[in-house]
């Protein structure tokens, strides 16, 4: 299974203030924020931590259909600039992250050894509705190029728990996915 | 407080973090504030500390766990409010 975050800096910047008294302590282990207050880019640090919290719920949600707001939770451990671990409770999940000045992502997996085929895309667009139609419209022209089917067959469905599963003609296709969105940034990983 | 009162609180409280607005008019005690009101998970920890702040009431961890919907964040408020 596959799980995926992004995060547009510029609007989180915006949108949260990381620095709020109890944010922090709310969201992540006092390990996490040691790592947090003792690096020199802790803003970078808070997004990377979250992106990989979220990318790994967003697999333990496909797995459970069970939705939680327990942030904490998921203990990230970061082993490189890229390479990371997320545990919650027994579970693993591996995650790789990629950091730029304008977005950070993480893909989580449940298996070491998972290729996946990820794009990353910019969405000049404000609107939210837009963000969204961006990226489900990037997931059905992937996936329609690469089964050789109409594009207008494909719908995109969410569950009960918000897990969105790709339908051709009504039929579901057995494929793990994972999407995010969020201001002008979009991503979409497919598992090979 | 009256229900009705804890929920005219609780939108004054959510209302920065929405992002979509019919869906936050018609706000009930089934909205959920993810998959209806559109608010950014990180945003829903923001949402805590407010309450916490409004009420000056602590939302433990157990709880904010919980706290997905209107009807949940009520129920969390009534009860720590009780404890008081």
């Amino acid at each position: 299974m596959i799980g995926n975050d992004i995060i547009d800096l510029q609007l989180a910047a915006q949108e949260s203030n990381w620095q709020r008294k109890g944010f922090l302590q709310k969201i992540f282990t006092a390990s996490e924020q040691n790592l947090i207050l003792s690096s020199k880019n802790s803003f970078q640090v808070v997004w990377r931590l979250w992106s990989m919290k979220e990318s790994a719920y967003k697999i333990h949600v496909q797995q459970h259909s069970k939705r939680f707001f327990a942030p904490q939770k998921f203990e990230c451990f970061i082993q490189s600039k890229t390479d990371g671990l997320v545990c919650f409770d027994s579970t693993k999940y591996l995650t790789t992250s990629v950091t730029t000045p304008q977005y950070i992502y993480s893909i989580a997996t449940t298996k070491t050894i998972q290729n996946n085929s990820t794009s990353c895309f910019k969405i000049n667009s404000t609107s939210r509705l837009n963000q969204r139609q961006a990226t489900y419209h990037n997931l059905k022209s992937t996936i329609s190029n690469r089964h050789k089917t109409l594009f207008d067959t494909l719908a995109l469905k969410k569950n009960a728990a918000g897990v969105p599963s790709l339908y051709q003609n009504d039929q579901i296709l057995t494929l793990s996915f994972s999407i995010s969105h969020h201001g002008n940034y979009g991503l979409v990983s497919i598992q090979n | 407080m009256t229900k009705e009162e804890l929920i005219t609180s609780l939108k004054t409280i959510v209302k920065p973090y929405i992002q979509d607005e019919e869906a936050f008019n018609n706000l009930t005690e089934e909205t959920d504030f993810i998959n209806d009101l559109k608010i950014n998970s990180a945003n829903l920890v923001d949402v805590v500390l407010d309450v916490e702040d409004k009420f000056d009431i602590e939302i433990d961890n157990d709880s904010m766990e919980k706290m997905l919907s209107v009807k949940a964040a009520i129920d969390i408020i009534t009860n720590k409010l009780n404890q008081k």
